[in-house]
């Protein structure tokens, strides 16, 4: 039963740091452009994709392959957000949360419908990171979800050190306080909301990447990993990474344990998540902001 | 000749009630189906467009509701029609529930506990498969006993009639007007005097119940009733087709819904491209003609029949563009 328990601790951690990735994303985005991206979860499946054609077709080994995934789904982040989220910048719209939630919500339908196009529904399953398990005593895991694990906790920090060693994560800081003032010392807010969103797309796309050896790609894989990453964003609250982090590790593990310890299997998997986004509702109830939130911000 | 549009409208259905028994079975399920997502897409834009509440949880009402009245109706034996009355209770007491529950919230925040709130429906419903049957589908007792689509097809009619009625009358009455208050700015509202709170609730009561109403009129028209009825695929076809028509008027939204259905059969042979088209559009709809596809031939429709006064008539944007109202049907 502990050693159970502790391949379900394990696993948990590292579907919380692979939720975490997708979160962070979510709230760089919330914390610029003031919106909830709907699609998020759509860019985390085309990562996914991108990554195993990268391997299968164009025969890149599989870490490099996340990194052409992210580079793909950064690049789509850019074309995306020039094209359908520019009048949130605009004077002239009006109700940006309704245009927001409306086009990141199609944006999301239109992704993926082109992904069942263009891929099949079928789920597919690129080659592992590193093949075989890892053995401590009775605690067996495989190679591939403690790459996903560390890989994804390495990809959290290179963003935490980008958000605020480097001067461009200080300028998207800056851009997220206020967007007058940044551009009064000189920041163009725009240039830093296409940054933050084509950054958000790519972490996304680098956890659909790494999930793929684990579960399988398949066009509906965005869709839970999404609502996860909600729940996970207003536990730790809308534009705070760091808050992110530990709400997404703490859910992990709960699904992990909730799991673990109900006895009728298929129903406890399926509860688990009824159960987070339960949890997303109690929160949204007392704290309409989430936890540790700032207070939303609408975009001016 | 003032109000053209309404004869021209009650004329036209009065067509397709006398001449309907001639469609053939095909087009007159794809017809009910459209009927059955125009009240849907009607009260939709009832909470999002009027009122400014953007639920991502509205097909999960039309699932309560049919699965409250298939399930009642199977385990106690009343009858049909007062299943369907007890869902669509049920959705307007869980609407009024989740609208109070709601207040606070706001934008995206509102959005999302919606969604979470149509995932837990979803997850129940697809769980406890030894009451709803799950994935595999709930055998409905069906509404009427005959093979003939045409009693079905009256009865969509007239609820969605009724509906669309109820709405109108409701959105050009000042409760409506408070909507759109609340939607505008609800601070302001607030300052004028609307109690919003109570119309926020209200709003989320009246919207779930139409929901659910056509939620309990699909559960025993189709035979077989699954968890897709309220699931988020659905709901993204909800909001393509109430978004490209026009979310902001209920007549537009009522076109959307029948349009968007009946391209869908039509455009078959196309598979899954017809999805990618309409997703396409929805994004084109929102980012350049925000007001949607149908509103600017609605106005023109409207308008039809009165005599063009001379621009200095109505104070600009009184009854014309800045009025979501429209004419209801």
């Amino acid at each position: 039963m502990i050693d159970y328990f502790l391949i379900q601790a394990t696993n948990g951690l590292v579907i919380g740091i692979i939720y975490s990735l997708v979160a962070v994303g979510v709230t760089l985005i919330f914390s610029i452009l003031k919106i909830v991206n709907f699609a998020h979860g759509d860019l985390y499946m085309l990562g996914g994709y991108t990554a195993y054609y990268a391997i299968t077709l164009a025969g890149i080994p599989p870490f490099p392959a996340m990194f052409v995934a992210m580079a793909a789904v950064f690049t789509l982040g850019v074309i995306l957000e020039r094209l359908f989220l520019t009048p949130l910048y605009s004077e002239r719209t009006e109700r940006k949360d309704e245009y927001g939630i409306i086009i990141t919500f199609g944006l999301a339908f239109f992704l993926r419908n082109a992904a069942i196009i263009a891929f099949g529904v079928f789920p597919l399953k690129p080659p592992s990171f590193v093949a075989g398990v890892y053995r401590i005593g009775a605690l067996v895991v495989t190679n591939d979800r403690l790459f996903a694990g560390v890989v994804g906790l390495l990809l959290i920090f290179a963003l935490l050190y980008f958000m605020t060693g480097t001067i461009w994560g200080q300028a998207l800081d800056a851009v997220s306080q206020s967007r007058d003032s940044a551009s009064i010392v000189g920041i163009n807010p725009r240039r830093f909301n296409t940054l933050a969103y084509a950054v958000g797309a790519a972490l996304a796309a680098a956890a659909g990447a790494l999930i793929g050896p684990i579960f399988a790609v398949a066009p509906d894989m965005g869709v839970l990993p999404n609502i996860q990453s909600y729940v996970i964003v207003i536990l730790g609250g809308m534009g705070s990474v760091g808050g992110s982090i530990i709400a997404g590790i703490t859910l992990g593990e709960a699904q992990a344990l909730f799991t673990a310890f109900l006895p009728d299997m298929t129903r406890a998997l399926s509860y688990s998540n009824a159960f987070s986004v339960f949890v997303l509702m109690v929160v949204l109830m007392f704290r309409p902001t989430g936890f540790f939130g700032r207070r939303h911000l609408r975009m001016e | 000749m003032r109000g053209l549009h309404a004869a021209i409208l009650v004329a036209g259905a009065g067509l397709l009630l006398g001449y309907g028994h001639l469609l053939n079975s095909y087009w007159m399920h794809v017809l009910i189906i459209a009927m059955f997502y125009a009240i849907l897409s009607s009260s939709w834009s009832l909470l999002a467009g009027y009122a400014g509440l953007f639920s991502l949880g509205h097909v999960a009402f039309a699932s309560v509701g049919g699965y409250t009245s298939a399930l009642l109706v199977q385990f106690t034996g009343i009858p049909v029609p007062l299943g369907m009355a007890a869902g669509t209770a049920a959705c307007c007491l869980i609407g009024a529930g989740i609208g109070w529950i709601c207040l606070r919230l706001t934008g995206p925040y509102l959005a999302i506990f919606t969604l979470a709130f149509s995932e837990i429906i979803r997850i129940i419903v697809s769980t406890e498969d030894e009451v709803t049957r799950g994935m595999t589908g709930l055998h409905t007792v069906p509404l009427f006993n005959t093979v003939s689509r045409l009693p079905y097809f009256y009865t969509v009619f007239g609820l969605l009639a009724g509906s669309l009625a109820l709405m109108g009358l409701l959105v050009h009455s000042r409760w409506g007007l408070f909507l759109r208050a609340i939607r505008e700015d609800e601070q302001a509202a607030a300052a004028s005097g609307v109690a919003v709170a109570r119309f926020r609730i209200l709003g989320f009561a009246i919207a779930s119940g139409f929901a659910g109403l056509a939620g309990t009129f699909y559960a025993h028209y189709i035979p077989v009733l699954t968890p897709d009825i309220g699931d988020l695929d659905r709901m993204a076809l909800l909001v393509v087709m109430t978004v490209i028509g026009g979310m902001e008027r209920i007549p537009t939204a009522v076109g959307g819904a029948i349009g968007i259905e009946f391209l869908q059969e039509y455009l078959r042979a196309f598979g899954i491209w017809r999805l990618e088209i309409f997703g396409i559009v929805l994004l084109l709809t929102m980012r350049f003609a925000r007001n949607g596809l149908l509103t600017p031939l609605w106005l023109q429709f409207v308008r039809l029949g009165e005599v063009r006064r001379p621009a200095a008539g109505a104070p600009e944007g009184i009854g014309t563009e800045a009025s979501p109202g429209g004419s209801a049907v």
